[in-house]
């Protein structure tokens, strides 16, 4: 599953993981998200942290919750633009625990390497 | 006797608060005191000319409350700090609404002169209902207590205006950190803003070269990548001013803590050898350890070593080389970072640390942002930082040295200007263990 607010995000990841193969589930915000992971049960979350209403760091914070204990071991790739110690951070301010994601890539992310780090991670 | 009046006095007014409380308290007690039927107090107002009633107590006549009971030339030797005795009011020409006065059975009344001699600030009156007869000493004993009154008095105003400035101040204070954190937080909503959109058409870009680089000519493929590099130029170029606004709206203060000078340079040293390898470059250290803790930001002090290295990699040719030294000297911890490449030359050395300033200005590698984002985190360590070259002991390349004091408690004031008094005691009490005043984030988008 893909979230991220910006739909040209979406369409460009969209492109390059459905070229390798991959079925593609999209969200727009954070809410779609956590929707979309209960409906459609990904084994793979590609999450942005910022975007409108419910972002990134609040899904992070839904999956350490109980009504997502069966989700809670779903590889989460961050793509964001915000520095990896940055979100660190501000989560660990905020919530006091760990994002515990698989895998941090900096947008604009090279194509290869969202491949080989999907590819990693659904081995 | 009359000392333990006088303390009596002081007890009274250091128990009650504010400039206007301690009127009272002054001019009732010598009141009482002196075994007067009433009193009643005019102070100067601010153009020193009118006398306006300020306070009374045990008297009803509002002329005698409200109004001047001297006759002018009096008056004026009463202010210029002589004290006046009047045993018989009724009869005495130097009085007037002498019909107030006996209605309310008034028959001597001592004018004192209130404040200090050479300050006189009005006259307090103390009304008898007897015929009293003071003698020399008593009139001194009445001075020395319009004397103490207005010492009291007057540090008592300047206690009362102290404490509104700082008020103000802290409003002000108060009004300038809601401010930086709105600003904050705008920039980074501008940044991100910003580079949206290059990130989108970058993505679409990289998908080209990827889906269908076969199909262009080299020309085409060449002009891709290139559009590529000049957006990523524009992200870094957005991104340092974003940190520029940051340092310079004080954002840093979240980040103050007792760090290790050893694993600053560890972390520094290791990312160093990763941007110099590829470009065969290689990276030697000379550290003299034991460097000790410092309180400061361990983000930043990286960020200021890396900022150096990948300078001194942009400026230096394949297989050329860096070293980073670090040894502790008298009270401080001085880093440097020296490369042997093409060094700076002689005319753009004054201008290296300015804003924007690139020697090149048609390079459109680096933003000319990353050596005053430097001199800006060593500014805020309370240090220094300087840049030579060549080198003066190998004749070529750069150097580029700082120093951190070691017991700097960086920005410390800044906390305490914040948050006011508690602060000033909190930052003491927290010394060097940088407990985090404001817990303010901004994200780096």
């Amino acid at each position: 599953m893909l979230a991220d607010d910006d739909p040209d995000i979406i369409e460009v990841v969209s492109i390059i993981l459905e070229d390798e193969g991959y079925e593609i589930v999209t969200a727009s915000d954070g809410a779609e998200a956590l929707e979309k992971i209960r409906s459609e049960d990904p084994s793979l979350v590609i999450l942005d942290l910022l975007m409108p209403n419910v972002d990134g760091f609040a899904v992070f914070n839904a999956l350490h919750d109980p009504a997502y204990e069966r989700w809670s071991q779903i590889p989460v790739i961050v793509l964001t633009s915000v520095r990896e110690e940055v979100s660190k951070r501000r989560y660990e301010l905020e919530t006091g625990k760990g994002m515990g994601y698989a895998a941090y890539l900096e947008k604009p992310a090279d194509p290869d390497l969202l491949v080989e780090t999907v590819a990693s991670l659904l081995l | 006797m009359r000392h333990e009046i006088i303390r009596e006095i002081a007890l009274a007014v250091t128990a009650a608060g504010g400039a206007e409380n301690i009127i009272r308290a002054l001019v009732e007690a010598t009141s009482r005191g002196m075994g007067a039927k009433g009193c009643s107090l005019h102070t100067l107002h601010d153009d020193g000319r009118q006398l306006l009633p300020r306070f009374s107590c045990g008297i009803n006549e509002s002329r005698l409350r409200e109004g001047q009971i001297l006759a002018d030339e009096s008056l004026r030797r009463v202010l210029k700090g002589a004290p006046l005795f009047v045993w018989d009011a009724a009869g005495d020409p130097r009085v007037t609404h002498k019909e107030a006065l006996q209605r309310e059975g008034i028959i001597s009344i001592v004018f004192l002169p209130f404040g200090e001699p050479k300050q006189v600030r009005g006259i307090m009156c103390l009304f008898f209902a007897e015929a009293m007869s003071f003698d020399r000493e008593d009139l001194q004993f009445l001075e020395s207590i319009a004397e103490l009154s207005g010492s009291i008095l007057q540090s008592a105003e300047t206690r009362e205006r102290l404490e509104s400035d700082a008020d103000q101040a802290r409003r002000d204070l108060a009004r300038i950190r809601d401010e930086r954190r709105h600003f904050l937080s705008f920039l980074s909503m501008v940044t991100h803003d910003l580079k949206s959109p290059l990130v989108a058409v970058e993505g679409y870009l990289k998908l080209l070269l990827r889906k269908s680089a076969d199909c262009l000519d080299e020309r085409m493929v060449k002009g891709i990548h290139r559009s590529i590099e000049r957006m990523d130029g524009m992200m870094e170029l957005i991104s340092d001013l974003l940190e520029l606004s940051r340092l310079e709206g004080g954002q840093v203060i979240t980040e103050l803590k007792s760090i290790s000078w050893e694993e600053v340079l560890g972390a520094a040293v290791e990312m160093a050898h990763e941007l110099a390898s590829l470009e065969s470059i290689t990276v030697s250290t000379e550290i003299h350890r034991p460097l000790p803790e410092v309180f400061a930001s361990d983000i930043r002090l990286q960020q200021l070593i890396l900022n150096l290295v990948s300078n001194s990699v942009r400026h230096t040719a394949r297989g050329g080389r860096i070293i980073i030294r670090a040894r502790r000297e008298d009270d401080a911890v001085m880093v440097s970072v020296e490369d042997n490449g093409s060094g700076v030359a002689p005319e753009h050395l004054l201008h290296v640390f300015r804003e924007f300033y690139k020697g090149d200005p048609e390079s459109s590698e680096g933003t000319g942002l990353g050596l005053s984002i430097s001199k800006r985190i060593v500014d805020m360590h309370h240090g220094d930082i300087r840049l030579e070259s060549p080198v003066p002991e190998t004749g070529e390349g750069t150097r580029v040295s700082f120093s951190i004091p070691v017991g700097v408690t960086c920005l410390l004031e800044e906390r305490w200007m914040l948050e006011g008094d508690s602060a000033v005691r909190f930052g003491v009490a927290a010394g060097r263990t940088g407990t985090v005043v404001d817990t303010q984030e901004v994200d780096h988008g």
